[in-house]
C-alpha cells in the first residue's frame, strides 16, 4: 500500500468488516429494512405474475430507445425520492439544532445528525439530486423522444445506449451502497480540497463519491455520444438542419456540451484518485500540490453540466408552449442561435464558481462579464416564448401550466443569477443560502419543465393520459412547497445565513427554517398527490386512451407515429415537409393518409451484454472503494473480455417481416387495442415482437 | 410553552413585514445593516444590481402574465398561427439583454476594483491618511479555531477579533488543514483562506460594535462551531486591549502552535489569549505546510460527536498539565 491508511486492511475483504456496518444507527436501520421489504415486495410480485421471462426479454436486455428511455426515468424517480429524504433530513436537522440550547440525540449535541452524517447527507442530496435524478431522467425524455422527433427507428448505437444506461444504474447503485456498507463523501457534491484528501476524509466515502461520479460520468458520455450520432446521421429525408423540432437543437446542443467536459470531470477525479491510492501531490496543499487545480478543472465540467440539464429544459418548453399557445415557435433561428449561444459561453464562466479564491480584480471581472453574458440568449429564449403565446389562443392543459410555472423560476433564478454574476454580490453571499436558493430555483425550473414534458409525452409513450385533476393537486401543492421552502431561504441569506451548518449558532434564524421545513411538508404532500395522480390514470387508463395526437395541436414528428408508439417507431421512414412537419401534414390534410404496401424493417437485436457489464463495473467500483484488489482486477478482467467478445458477435440484428408490421398498423388504424404477439402489452412500443414466428432466436 | 410559540410566531411575522417594507432598517438583516466601509460599497452595488435588474424582470413578468390572461382560449382574442418572425421585435428581444449586461458589466467591473482584497480602492484615502501603516492581522484557520496573530504587537487571539474603528486593517489569512472561508458579513464579504497559500484581505469598520465573523466554506466536523466574535472599538480601547493581552500568561511559538493546531471543535466557543508570539508564525506556518506538514483528522471523528467531545475534554486537559 502506497499510502497511509487509517484503520485495518485485509488481502481478502479490504478495507471492509464489520465495523463499516452501520448497524447502530436506527435511522440507517430502519431505512435498511424499509429497502428489503420494498425489494422483497417487487422480486415476489414478479414471480408470483411469473413475469421474470417478460422482464428479462423485455426490459433488462432491450436495446429499444423508449424503453431504454423509461428505465433511465424510472432510476432517476427512485434517486428523486432518495434525494428528497435527505433534503428533509438536512432541513429538519437545521430546524431542531438551533442555538446553544437546542437538545440533541442519537450522538448529536444539537438535532439528531452529527457533522459526519449531516456531510454526508447533502453531499449525497447533491451528487444524487444532479447526476442521479435530473441527468438520467432528461437522458431519458432525450432517449425516447429524440429519435421519434427526427423521424429515426432507433437511436444510432442502440447497444451502446443500453451500456450508458447501465453504467449510469451502477452508479446510482453505488451511491445506495454507501449507504448501508461504509460511508459517503462529506465534503460537498463538488468536492472541497484538500478535505477529501487522504489525511482529512480517511474513511472510503470520498472513493465511493469518486468511483460513483466516473460511473455516471462515463456513461453519460456514451449517451452523448449516442445521441449526437443520432441527430447528426439518422435524420429522416426532407429533416434539414434549419427543420429540426427545437427539443432535438436543445438536445444536440446539451450533449455537445456533455461530450467535451465529462472527460474533463473524468481526469480532475482521476487526479484526486491517485492522490489517495497511490500518495501523489496533484491537490495537497504541500508538495507541490495545487488545491486550485481541482476547482478549476472541476469546474470547467461543472458549469458545462449546469447547462448540459438546463438545455433541454429550455427545449421541452420550447416544444410545450407552441402547442398550447396553438401557434407556431416565435424566432426559431434565435431560439437556435440562443441555444448555442449558452452552451458557446458555458465553457468561459466556470470561475464563477470560486469568485473568492482571491483571483486577481482583472480575472474575476472577466468571469463576471462572461457569466453575465449567459444572460443575453436567456432573455432571448424568455421573449421568444412571451411572443409565442402572444396572438395565440391558450389552452391551461397539464404540461402548460407547468411550463409557464417554469417561466417564472426562469425570471426569478434568473435575476438571482444575475446578481451573483455581479462580483462584488458574490463575495457577500457567494456560500450562504442565498446562492443555494438561487440554484435550486434553476434546478426547479428543470423540475417544472420535466413534469410539464412528462404530462406531455405520456400519452405518446404509454397510449393515455395522465389524469388531469389530481395532476393538478400536484402541481399546486408542489407550488407552494418550492415558495415556501425556498422565499425563506432566500431570506436567511440575506440575513447572512451560509450553507452546511449542521449546528446553527443564531437563533433569529429559527422562524425562517421553522417556515422552510412547513414547506418540505408541502412537499411531502404533493408526492402522496403524484402518487393518487399515477395510480387514477392507471386505473381509468382504458378512459383515457389516445391516438397519435393526443393534444390535436401537436406540431412535431413524433406525433405523427401512433401512440404507443410501435417498436419500430414508424412504418416507414418518414418525407419531412416542413418545420412543423405534424402541423404542415394536418394543415395540408395528409395527416391521415396511410400506406398500402408495407417493406420488412431492419431492427438491432436484444443483448445481456450492457447488463453485465453494469453488474461488472458495479464490482468494480465496489472493489476499488474497499480496495480489494482480486475482485476488482476479476471484474476488470471481466469488463475487457465481455467488451472484446461482443465485438465480434455478427448476430446483432434481425428484420421485421412486412406482414407483422401489417398486422400492427391494420389494428392501429382500426383503434384496436393492440398487443404483442405473446399478449403483452408492454409500456413503451405497445407491441413486442419477443414470441412471434418471425422474432429472433 | 404556548406563549413561547406565540412570539416565536409574532417574531416571524415581524420578520416577514420588515422584508416586504425592505428590511434594510432590520438589525438581523445584516447584509443591509453593513458596519463598514467595505461593506457598504458592496450593498450600493448590489442596490444598482438589483434596481437595473428589476427594471427588466418586473415588465417582463407583468407581460407574460398579461399575454397568458389575454390570449387564453376562450378570451377570443386576435389570433395568428402563423407569426412567428419579426425583425423589430428580434431587434428588441436581443437589443434589451444585450444593454442591460452592458450596464450592469460596467458596474461590476468597477466595483471590484473598489473593493479588491488586495488592494481596496475605496480605503485607499484613508490608509493615506493614516501614519505610517494600517493595522496589520495575520489570520490562520486550524481545524477548527480561527488564529488572529498582531505581528507588530506581538499578540495572539483565537476565537475572538478585536479591531480598531475608523481604521484600515489589513489582513493576510491562510489555513493549515483545509480550505475554509472567512467572512463578517456586516464588515467584509468572503475570502477563501487556503493551506500552504496566503491571500489577502481588507476593511475598516466605519461604527463601533460587536459583530459576527465565521467560517463559510465547509471544512470538516467543526465547521459549525468556527465562528468568532469581532469587536470593533474605539482606537484607545483598543490599545488598551492590546497591552491587556500582552501580559496573558501563555506564549506562543511554532513548537506550541503544532500541538494547539490538532483537530479542535471550538464548542465553547472561549476565546484565548497568548503574549510574546513567535515573530514570522504566520510565515513558518504557510512554510511548513507548503513542505507537506498535515494535522490529519481521524477516521469517523464525530460519528458519535458527544463521546467525541468527552475524548477532546481529557485531551485538552493532558495538555494542560503537559504545560
Amino acid at each position: 500500500m502506497l499510502v497511509n491508511l487509517q484503520g485495518p486492511w485485509s488481502p481478502l475483504l479490504g478495507r471492509l468488516a464489520m465495523s463499516q456496518i452501520p448497524y447502530e444507527n436506527p435511522i440507517l436501520v430502519g431505512t435498511f429494512l424499509l429497502v428489503v421489504a420494498l425489494g422483497m415486495a417487487i422480486l415476489g410480485a414478479v414471480t408470483y405474475y411469473g413475469k421474470w421471462r417478460y422482464l428479462w426479454r423485455e426490459w433488462l436486455t432491450t436495446v429499444d430507445h423508449k424503453k431504454i428511455g423509461i428505465m433511465y426515468i424510472l432510476v432517476g424517480l427512485v434517486m428523486l425520492l432518495r434525494g428528497f429524504a435527505d433534503a428533509a433530513m438536512i432541513r429538519s436537522q437545521q430546524a431542531m439544532a438551533v442555538g446553544p440550547d437546542s437538545p440533541g440525540y442519537l450522538g448529536a449535541l444539537h438535532g439528531y445528525l452529527t457533522p459526519f452524517h449531516f456531510g454526508q447527507i447533502y453531499t449525497a442530496h447533491g451528487v444524487i439530486m444532479i447526476l442521479f435524478a435530473a441527468t438520467p431522467i432528461l437522458v431519458g425524455i432525450m432517449n425516447i423522444i429524440v429519435p421519434l422527433q427526427v423521424g429515426a427507428r432507433d437511436m444510432a448505437y442502440p447497444y451502446l445506449n443500453a451500456v450508458g444506461l447501465w453504467l449510469t444504474t451502477a452508479g446510482a447503485a453505488l451511491v445506495m451502497t454507501a449507504l448501508f456498507i461504509g460511508d459517503f463523501a462529506h465534503a460537498g457534491w463538488f468536492g472541497s480540497l484538500p478535505l477529501n484528501e487522504l489525511p482529512y476524509s480517511p474513511g472510503v466515502g470520498v472513493d465511493y463519491w469518486i468511483w460513483a461520479m466516473q460511473l455516471s460520468s462515463v456513461g453519460t458520455t456514451l449517451g452523448g455520444i449516442n445521441l449526437i450520432a443520432t441527430i447528426v446521421k439518422m435524420r429522416a429525408p426532407g429533416m434539414t438542419w434549419m427543420r429540426l423540432p427545437m427539443f432535438t437543437w436543445a438536445s444536440l446542443s446539451a450533449n455537445i456540451i456533455s461530450l467535451t467536459s465529462f472527460p474533463v470531470l473524468t481526469v480532475s477525479l482521476a487526479l484526486l484518485t491517485l492522490d489517495r491510492y497511490l500518495g501523489t501531490h496533484f491537490y495537497t496543499a504541500g508538495m507541490g500540490g495545487n488545491l486550485m487545480l481541482y476547482n478549476d478543472l472541476f469546474w470547467i465540467w461543472g458549469h458545462p453540466e449546469v447547462y448540459f440539464v438546463i438545455l433541454p429544459a429550455f427545449g421541452m418548453l420550447s416544444e410545450i408552449i407552441p402547442v398550447f399557445s396553438e401557434k407556431t415557435l416565435f424566432g426559431y433561428t434565435g431560439m437556435v442561435l440562443a441555444s448555442f449561444g449558452i452552451a458557446g459561453v458555458s465553457w468561459g464562466v466556470w470561475l464563477h464558481h470560486f469568485f473568492t479564491m482571491g483571483s486577481a480584480p482583472d480575472v474575476n471581472a472577466f468571469y463576471s462579464v462572461s457569466t453575465m453574458l449567459v444572460g443575453i440568449p436567456t432573455g432571448v429564449k424568455v421573449f421568444n416564448w412571451l411572443f409565442t403565446m402572444y396572438r395565440g389562443r391558450l389552452r391551461f392543459d397539464l404540461p402548460m401550466i407547468w411550463a409557464c410555472a417554469a417561466l417564472f423560476f426562469l425570471l426569478a433564478g434568473g435575476m438571482t443569477g444575475m446578481m451573483n454574476a455581479f462580483t462584488t454580490n458574490d463575495y457577500m453571499v457567494h456560500n450562504s443560502v442565498f446562492v443555494v436558493a438561487h440554484f435550486h430555483l434553476m434546478l426547479l425550473l428543470i423540475v417544472y419543465a420535466i413534469f410539464g414534458a412528462v404530462n406531455f409525452w405520456f400519452p405518446k409513450v404509454f397510449g393515455f393520459k395522465l389524469n388531469e385533476r389530481w395532476g393538478k393537486w400536484f402541481f399546486w401543492f408542489f407550488t407552494a412547497g418550492t415558495a415556501t421552502v425556498f422565499i425563506p431561504m432566500f431570506t436567511l441569506g440575506f440575513m447572512g445565513m451560509t450553507r452546511r451548518l449542521d449546528y446553527i449558532p443564531y437563533t433569529q434564524w429559527q422562524p425562517l427554517l421553522d417556515a422552510e421545513m412547513a414547506g418540505i411538508v408541502l412537499y411531502s404532500l404533493s408526492a402522496v398527490y403524484l402518487v393518487v395522480q399515477l395510480y387514477v390514470s392507471l386505473r381509468d387508463r382504458a378512459l383515457n386512451r389516445v391516438g397519435a395526437d393526443p393534444w390535436g395541436t401537436s406540431r412535431s414528428l413524433e406525433w405523427a407515429t401512433p401512440s404507443p408508439v410501435p417498436f419500430y417507431n414508424f412504418a416507414y421512414i418518414p418525407h419531412v415537409n416542413a418545420r412543423d412537419e405534424w402541423a404542415w401534414r394536418r394543415e395540408n390534410g395528409v395527416a391521415q393518409l396511410r400506406h398500402e404496401h408495407y417493406t420488412g424493417i431492419h431492427m438491432p437485436r436484444n443483448t445481456g451484454v450492457p447488463l453485465v457489464l453494469g453488474g461488472l463495473s458495479l464490482g468494480l467500483a465496489f472493489a476499488l472503494v474497499w480496495r480489494m484488489w482480486w475482485l476488482a482486477a476479476l471484474c476488470l478482467a471481466g469488463i475487457v473480455l465481455l467488451v472484446i467478445m461482443r465485438s465480434f458477435a455478427r448476430n446483432t440484428d434481425y428484420t421485421v417481416p412486412p406482414e407483422e408490421v401489417k398486422r400492427v398498423e391494420d389494428a392501429v388504424w382500426a383503434g384496436a387495442s393492440v398487443r404483442g404477439a405473446d399478449g403483452v402489452r408492454s409500456g413503451a412500443g405497445g407491441l413486442t415482437p419477443a414470441h412471434a414466428p418471425w422474432a429472433p432466436k | 410553552m404556548v406563549k413561547k410559540n406565540w412570539a416565536r410566531g409574532g417574531r416571524f411575522l415581524a420578520l416577514l413585514s420588515t422584508l416586504l417594507l425592505g428590511g434594510c432598517s432590520s438589525r438581523n438583516f445584516w447584509l443591509f445593516d453593513p458596519k463598514g466601509v467595505i461593506s457598504q460599497t458592496q450593498l450600493h452595488y448590489m442596490i444598482i444590481d438589483v434596481v437595473v435588474n428589476l427594471a427588466i424582470i418586473v415588465p417582463t413578468g407583468l407581460l407574460i402574465v398579461w399575454a397568458m390572461w389575454r390570449y387564453r382560449k376562450s378570451a377570443g382574442a386576435a389570433y395568428s398561427p402563423h407569426w412567428s418572425h419579426s425583425n423589430a421585435v428580434e431587434a428588441v428581444v436581443w437589443g434589451i439583454p444585450i444593454l442591460t449586461v452592458a450596464v450592469l458589466s460596467y458596474y461590476s467591473v468597477k466595483a471590484i476594483y473598489q473593493v479588491n482584497p488586495y488592494k481596496p480602492t475605496v480605503l485607499a484615502s484613508a490608509e493615506a491618511a493614516l501614519a505610517p501603516r494600517p493595522l496589520e492581522i495575520d489570520v490562520i484557520a486550524t481545524d477548527w479555531r480561527w488564529v488572529f496573530i498582531y505581528p507588530a504587537q506581538h499578540i495572539m487571539s483565537v476565537g475572538r477579533l478585536v479591531i480598531p474603528v475608523d481604521t484600515p486593517v489589513k489582513f493576510r489569512l491562510t489555513s493549515t488543514a483545509v480550505t475554509n472561508d472567512f467572512y463578517i458579513p456586516q464588515l467584509v464579504g468572503m475570502i477563501d483562506v487556503m493551506p500552504g497559500m496566503r491571500v489577502r484581505q481588507a476593511l475598516m469598520a466605519s461604527h463601533a460594535g460587536t459583530y459576527e465573523g465565521f467560517s463559510a466554506d465547509y471544512s470538516g466536523a467543526g465547521f459549525s462551531w468556527m465562528n468568532f466574535q469581532t469587536d470593533a472599538v474605539p482606537s484607545a480601547q483598543f490599545q488598551q486591549w492590546t497591552q491587556q493581552v500582552q501580559q496573558a500568561p501563555q506564549h506562543m511559538d511554532y513548537a506550541q502552535f503544532n500541538l494547539f493546531a490538532k483537530p479542535d471543535i471550538s464548542v465553547s466557543g472561549k476565546p484565548e489569549y497568548f503574549s510574546d508570539v513567535e515573530p514570522g508564525l504566520f510565515d513558518h506556518v504557510v512554510g511548513e505546510v507548503m513542505n507537506g506538514k498535515v494535522w490529519p483528522t481521524p477516521m469517523d471523528m464525530t460519528e458519535n460527536m458527544v463521546k467525541y467531545l468527552q475524548k477532546q475534554r481529557a485531551r485538552q486537559a493532558q495538555m494542560q498539565g503537559e504545560l
